[in-house]
């Protein structure tokens, strides 16, 4: 039997920019397609809107609807992955974006990956491994001002092994 | 869930780079605000000296396994050694040309919960200033850095 969880998995880090900066990188296409594996968000940015991460082919990869937008601190939606067949069936998590003041010219930035239903817990290793991946990306746009793309991680064998279980 | 801190980050530099702002006591004063200290050989004693000068130690500990660039592995000690030691192993991955996959473990931190709840904050402000400083040479002042909002 498939051991299930409801583990959240959670990635901190402090960049040197301000909230508003900050804000625009996680909800403007120009700049996620440069820190998140090319994909570029889109948005209609109000709690009950859509949330979608697009390929850069322009499929979709993720959807969700916004549960809390209050820029340019807390952006809250859920997720789903409608561009893998193989974990298409899975329920939604949920994700937060957190912005908060650190101190002078730097922000906390708080990414939450929530799991309300269980899921798999052999899929854990996918955000974990992705997200460290996505966010110092998105560190260095801000800091630095042009990031070389970083590639995707291949994911867990654990995660592969399932996706393969699922028709992958 | 194990009682392990992991914290990864991926840093747009070389594994020599990502090692040296670990292990030269000048590099990590200026992300850190300490100074670690040690000849990082294989059962060489570290100190994780505060960065005022006082030269007062705030860790200590002995090098486990030292594969410089790649691999560092020392144990972590309050130096009135009034608990046990946990561990912490860095290990620097080139994961692409010019971009490296720093994985910070913090483990064997099951004697000592305070250590635990004062390093899964710390950890993730020590990196991430860590990775600003050898992409961009500049740092913050970690002290100034608050942990809550």
């Amino acid at each position: 039997m498939a051991k299930l969880t409801t583990e959240p998995t959670i990635y901190v880090t402090y960049i040197a920019t301000t909230p508003e900066k900050c804000w625009q990188a996680l909800t403007d296409a120009k700049f996620s397609a440069q820190y998140f594996f090319g994909q570029k968000i889109e948005g209609d940015w109000r709690e009950g809107g859509k949330i979608r991460y697009r390929t850069a082919d322009g499929g979709e990869h993720i959807e969700g609807e916004i549960l809390a937008c209050d820029p340019p601190r807390l952006l809250r939606f859920t997720w789903r992955i409608v561009g893998m067949p193989a974990l298409r069936h899975l329920p939604d998590c949920i994700v937060s974006y957190r912005l908060e003041a650190a101190g002078e010219g730097v922000i906390r930035l708080t990414m939450l990956e929530e799991h309300p239903e269980g899921i798999d817990q052999r899929l854990l290793g996918g955000g974990r491994s992705g997200w460290p991946a996505i966010l110092s990306g998105l560190k260095s746009l801000l800091e630095t001002g042009a990031v070389p793309k970083i590639t995707p991680p291949t994911p867990p064998q654990e995660m592969l092994d399932y996706m393969k279980e699922h028709g992958a | 869930m194990s009682n392990a801190f992991v914290y990864v980050t991926y840093i747009y530099a070389t594994p020599q780079k990502v090692w040296d702002a670990i292990t030269k006591p000048e590099f990590a004063h200026k992300y850190w605000m300490h100074y670690n200290v040690s000849d990082w050989k294989k059962g060489s004693r570290w100190e994780h000296q505060n960065g005022d000068h006082s030269g007062k130690v705030m860790i200590d500990g002995t090098v486990l396994e030292s594969d410089p660039p790649r691999r560092l592995v020392t144990t972590w000690t309050r130096p009135d050694k009034s608990k046990e030691p946990s561990r912490v192993t860095y290990d620097i991955a080139e994961y692409n040309p010019g971009l490296v996959c720093l994985t910070v473990t913090h483990d064997q931190l099951e004697h000592d919960p305070g250590m635990a709840e004062s390093v899964s904050g710390g950890w993730p402000k020590v990196l991430s200033n860590l990775k600003s400083f050898v992409e961009t040479g500049k740092a913050e002042n970690i002290w100034l850095i608050k942990n809550k909002g």
